[in-house]
């Protein structure tokens, strides 16, 4: 065997070899082990005394995750979350897809925004829906502005295709936060 | 289980060997005739049939494999002599209906030709394999010589070889034409409308009526008149799926966006197990549905009482039971017709206790099942759309009176 | 151009259309050719406007001439008030003595003016103090389309389900009864009619699969003296003995529930809130039902009675006496609750008494408003979801295309949800005999989706998206004939139409833009004389008064919203087609026409000194 023959077939070898890497991303149904998740582990604003608390570990389990991802999309059209706000464009509920965060942009503020509700509107869905998928449908509600990894974003929309799917929406880079605050322009 | 039915079934009729034992699980959460497809999830060791299982558990450091794996082969090919598979609640070569019969015929019409023709074609293999080979020296000259007998003889045959898998395969298609032509022309005398829509993985049945308020819906089981056609209309909500109850007819995709379908007719009263025949996801294995051919007076019997709205809870506990089910999550995707629960995620619960199954045929209908599928829906059917709802042993005792109480 | 001998020729050609050649020549002389409203219904001008129809026939004219096609181009702002609110001023003012009353969306306030001081201060201030989770359960703003007065009491509907009395002088409280219940997505937005001392309500919240009703109150104390559901058993209804249907298709007994998958009709809508007419002669009041729920058609096999249609009910004991679905069966959200306006007109040589209803689907209907019989109903706008309506029957014709199917993208609907012409109401001139109809020219791609019921949250199951119909424009204000059954003149807009209009002696038509202009047309040839731009865009409905100085004054709440607007008012994302129901796609760029408002502005000539 020539020797250029040899090193791209010792290549190939090496690219199967590095697919054994790869791993399945996990489909963890139950999801994330739960936690303390009251009020008191939810930050309303965005100034600390003293050092800042990490974000909730659950981000990145929920964020990053394709399945939780697909799942709260489905979630968001089931609980009727997209009839008031639309494919996040809003409706008698803000839009989703934009800038603007009424009551917070993490993770955190808008499961406590789901399972509180707020008073102009927005209806508490305490007991209602199990927390698992409140952090499902949280993370797809910032997929929505290009908040989460491409890669695990959804890909395609089942429906009218009202808007690009996720994967394909430019971030929204969150502007002038106001978690719990007044009104802000045009919101309730 | 089965005592749960007003109707009689195949499986108290006592057959001998126990036709319907997969339903009857009583003690263990899990029927039997899951346990090929639940370990998988799991990663467990395969479970196989009897003596199988030995050889296998030994192959790992024996080096007899080909043997026991033929022996494994050939378990399965036994298999298909048991009795349980040819009177089967789930068998297409147990026939209840004309289609069915009609597809059963044309199998072992094919099965007959086909396994004679096997039969001839291994036979002359194995002439040629053991006659011993004639050397003959050939003649200088040209190596094909068509005058020669041998030559002329070799033509014919194969000539008649040729003519005759043609006329095999021209009848069996005709035959299969036939069949299906026979299939198709029943769908003219459909009495009986039933939509079925496949969701991710359970099945949502709507019983239609030109009255609209005689209309109504149910999960996983489809009740039907004996000897009545029914026109069956297939929808899918998410992904592609495919009705299949083999003692009644063949499969029909269910594909979202567009709308199939089919006619089924039982012959004979029983109960009879479908099963989605396309895959569909995690959990398409588990995506059944209990089909019951019941008399017709019976069966009218029946529809009147699903058109009544759910029971009122009667005593205390089932009460609370239905405060809890209205303020927790179970109202996000349930139905039951006569409270404020309207949604239709999942499966309309408004008569769920007269139900033979629950979770699409996973398990039997059971108090204590249902009290394991509302505690931990995901061990039995792990990634199904049913969450882990975290109610209270309390509230769940609550809930548990009053869903076995929507008879 | 001459009228009379426009009207005597519109005369001879309605019959020339509507008689066959045997006809006696007579016949001609015999039937005046022209409409004329219910005389009993609307008593002459005194100069007031107590109510958001002008009158119980709901002509929205007034005979005050001051401000005529000679003198309109002198018109300019007499005075202004900001109510304090930005949201959708879909309100009337009313004016009664020496006052004037406005109603702002949620948080309702309502506000008493002084017209008898210069620039008319404020006299006092009623503030109901509605729930503010009302707002989560309000479909396309949180508006209000107006109070009611009589005997010296305002009455008025707050967002949260409540109606209130106000002393019309002092501004104090003198009742106030809790009707509807919002965590079932119930809300009142509709302006209420007091009709012997009785007065009329209905609810809203057909997107969130609630049940419809009317109910009246008694005006004195506030108590329910009857309420008529839409759906469900006749008995709830108010069906017995007295209804009288023209067709059979209306004939049976509790079609309420029959006409419905079990239990359905329990969240099926059929709200009531639009406008109620009534008729003293007759002693009938009409009023329209909205749409069932949910928006997804094939979720509620049937004719889904009682909703999208017309009721004609006995205003003492709210008895039906007839009804006509519109739209059995209804496929696109096309509530029935638009103005119906009474006029007595001459039909196949005949003189009439009937009400007239320009559709949402996109028809002129007229009915007979002793009988409910359908007598004539004729396209005013494009329409391809149906073909006509058959006057035997009263049938409408869909076109099967064109019918929403779940799993499918069902393209180039027209009209679109919010109809041809949404709740915002027409007015009838006497002396041009046209209605002038505010609309609009859209159309729609629809998907059905299963819809899940979960109160307190919406129950529609579609998927819209809107879109300028042919032509381009999507708005447009049409002059129709009732006798002649036609398009007199159009008027084409560039954004939908959501205000009311206003018509007057003075052969002028007032209406507002979206954009913010406010307008003034001759009446008779649409030729537009007088254009005024306001703070925001105009979805109110203009009114006319004497004021206190004997002067003609015209007065409009500017400040954009409703349905229509909700791309402002919300700051919604046009990226998203389906936002706010589809409407936004279709009004993308009004974000860059105009902003929120809540301006009151009065118009009069410049004072002779």
């Amino acid at each position: 065997m020539s020797s250029p023959c040899r090193r791209s077939a010792s290549l190939a070898v090496l690219a199967v070899l590095a697919l054994a890497a790869c791993d399945r991303e996990e489909r963890e149904p139950r999801g994330a082990p739960v936690g303390e998740s009251g009020p008191g582990a939810i930050a309303q604003g965005t100034l600390y005394a003293g050092e800042p608390s990490p974000p909730d570990p659950r981000r990145q389990e929920y964020e990053g995750n394709a399945y939780h991802l697909a799942q709260g999309k489905q979630l968001y059209v089931w609980f009727n979350c997209g009839t008031c706000h639309a494919n996040g464009g809003g409706d008698i509920g803000p839009p989703l897809m934009d800038d603007s965060w009424i009551y917070g942009d993490s993770l955190e503020n808008i499961f406590a925004t789901i399972v509180q509700g707020r008073p102009n509107g927005m209806p508490s869905f305490r007991n209602k829906i199990p927390e698992t998928q409140i952090w499902e449908i949280a993370a797809y509600v910032r997929s929505m502005s290009g908040q989460t990894p491409t890669a695990a974003s959804p890909g395609r929309n089942d429906s009218l295709n009202a808007k690009p799917a996720e994967q394909r929406t430019p971030k929204a880079e969150p502007k002038q936060s106001t978690p719990g605050g007044p009104q802000v322009e045009g919101r309730q | 289980m089965t005592a749960r039915l007003p109707i009689p079934s195949p499986c108290s009729a006592g057959r001998g060997r126990d036709p319907c034992g997969a339903w009857e699980g009583e003690g263990s959460v899990i029927p039997r005739n899951l346990a090929l497809t639940l370990p998988r999830l799991r990663r467990g060791p395969l479970p196989l049939p009897p003596g199988a299982g030995e050889g296998v558990a030994r192959s790992a450091s024996s080096r007899q494999w080909p043997w026991h794996r033929a022996a494994l082969v050939l378990c399965l090919f036994a298999l298909t002599a048991c009795e349980r598979v040819q009177h089967g609640i789930q068998s297409a070569l147990d026939p209840v209906g004309q289609q069915a019969g009609r597809i059963a015929g044309l199998w072992w019409l094919f099965l007959a030709v086909l396994a004679a023709v096997y039969a001839v074609v291994l036979v002359l293999l194995l002439v040629a394999a053991i006659r011993p080979r004639r050397r003959r020296r050939l003649p200088p000259g040209p190596a094909f010589r068509p005058e020669e007998p041998i030559e002329r003889r070799l033509t014919r045959g194969l000539t008649a070889w040729a003519v005759g898998t043609a006329a095999i395969v021209l009848t069996l298609t005709g035959f299969s034409y036939a069949v299906d032509r026979d299939i198709l022309a029943l769908g003219h005398r459909a009495e009986l409308t039933i939509e079925v829509t496949a969701k991710q993985w359970w099945w949502q049945v709507r019983y239609d009526d030109p009255v609209p308020n005689r209309s109504f819906e149910t999960a996983n089981e489809i009740r039907l008149p004996v000897g009545v056609p029914v026109r069956v209309v297939l929808k899918a909500q998410d992904v592609i799926h495919s009705f299949w109850v083999p003692n009644l007819h063949g499969k029909t995709d269910l594909i979202p966006g567009r709308v199939n379908e089919t006619v089924i007719v039982a012959d004979r009263e029983g109960r009879y197990r479908g099963q989605c025949a396309e895959f569909c996801g995690f959990q398409h294995a588990n995506m059944a549905l209990d089909v019951v051919a019941m008399p017709r007076d019976q069966f009218e019997a029946w529809r009147e009482s699903q058109l009544a709205p759910a029971v009122a809870p009667s005593d205390e506990r089932s009460r609370e039971g239905q405060r809890v089910f209205l303020t927790s999550a179970c109202v996000m995707c349930h139905t039951v017709r006569g409270t404020t629960a309207a949604s239709r995620v999942g499966p309309d619960l408004t008569h769920v206790a007269a139900r033979p199954s629950i979770a699409a045929g996973t398990l039997p209908y059971s108090k204590g099942n249902l009290a394991g599928w509302i505690a931990d829906p995901q061990r039995i059917k792990p990634g199904s759309q049913m969450p882990v709802v975290g109610l209270s042993a309390d509230q769940l005792q609550s809930v548990l009176a009053y869903l076995d109480g929507l008879k | 151009m001459d009228v009379t001998r426009v009207r005597r020729t519109g005369a001879v050609f309605a019959l020339a259309l509507a008689l066959p050649a045997a006809a006696p020549a007579h016949a001609q002389d015999a039937a005046p050719a022209k409409a004329v409203p219910a005389a009993s219904a609307s008593p002459p001008d005194d100069g007031e406007w107590a109510m958001p129809a002008k009158n119980y026939a709901s002509t929205r004219y007034s005979e005050l001439d001051e401000i005529n096609t000679g003198t309109v181009r002198d018109l300019q702002v007499a005075f202004t008030f900001s109510t304090g609110v930005d949201r959708g001023q879909e309100a009337a003012p009313l004016v009664v003595g020496n006052t004037m009353y406005i109603v702002t969306p949620y948080p309702n306030r309502l506000f008493a003016l002084d017209l008898t001081q210069p620039g008319a201060p404020l006299k006092w201030t009623f503030d109901p103090k509605p729930a503010a989770s009302a707002q989560g359960v309000a479909c396309c703003d949180y508006v209000n389309r107006g109070v009611a007065f009589a005997d010296g009491r305002v009455f008025m509907n707050t967002l949260d389900g409540q109606t209130i009395a106000v002393e019309a002088g002092t501004g104090r409280e003198v009742w106030r009864t809790k009707l509807g219940d919002i965590n079932k997505g119930e809300t009142i937005t509709m302006a209420p009619l007091v009709v012997k001392g009785k007065v009329l309500v209905g609810n809203s919240g057909g997107e969130f699969g609630v049940r419809g009703w009317l109910t009246a109150l008694d005006a004195g104390t506030g108590k329910i003296v009857w309420k008529a559901y839409n759906t469900g058993p006749d008995s709830d209804v108010l069906i017995g003995a007295d209804y009288k249907p023209f067709y059979d298709k209306e004939k049976g007994k509790d079609l309420g529930v029959t006409t419905w998958p079990p239990n359905a009709w329990e969240i099926g809508g059929g709200t009531v809130w639009g406008w109620i007419s009534y008729d003293p002669e007759l002693d009938l009041i009409y009023h329209g039902t909205a749409n069932p729920g949910p928006w997804n058609p094939e979720q509620r096999p049937g004719d889904n009675k009682w909703t999208g249609g017309i009721f004609a009910r006995n205003p003492d004991s709210g008895q039906a006496r007839w009804f006509y679905q519109v739209v059995p069966h209804d496929l696109y959200d096309h509530d029935a609750i638009n103005e119906l306006i009474l006029l007595d007109l001459p039909v196949n040589g005949t003189m009439r008494k009937t009400v007239v209803r320009p559709e949402r689907n996109g028809y002129v209907y007229v009915l007979d408003r002793a009988t409910g019989e359908v007598l004539s109903a004729d396209p005013y706008a494009n329409i391809n979801s149906s073909t006509g309506v058959d006057l035997k029957t009263g049938e409408l014709a869909m076109v099967e295309a064109k019918a929403p199917k779940m799993g499918k993208v069902v393209r180039d609907i027209c009209p679109t949800a919010p109809g041809s012409k949404d709740w915002n109401p027409s007015s009838f001139s006497p002396r041009t005999g046209l209605l002038y109809i505010p609309h609009m020219n859209l159309c729609m791609d629809w998907q059905s989706a299963e819809a899940n019921y979960i109160a307190g949250t919406p129950y529609i199951g579609a998927e819209v998206r809107m879109f300028a119909g042919p032509g381009g424009h999507r708005g447009e204000l049409s002059a129709w004939d009732p006798v002649k059954r036609a398009k007199a003149w159009s008027v084409k807009e560039d954004f939908p139409l959501w205000s009311g209009t206003l018509s007057t002696a003075g052969d002028l038509v007032f209406y507002g833009t979206m954009e913010g202009w406010f307008k003034a047309l001759d009446a008779r040839t649409g030729e537009e004389l007088w254009r005024f731009k306001t703070g925001s865009g105009i979805i109110g409905q203009p009114i006319a008064y004497r004021g206190p100085d004997g002067r003609e004054y015209v007065a409009v709440l500017s400040g954009v919203g409703g349905w229509a607007g909700a791309v402002v008012v919300g700051n919604l994302d046009p990226r998203d087609a389906t936002a706010a129901k589809g409407f936004v796609n279709a009004v993308a760029d009004l974000k860059d026409k105009t902003t929120k408002g809540g301006t009151l502005y009065v118009f009069a000539l410049p004072s002779k000194r």
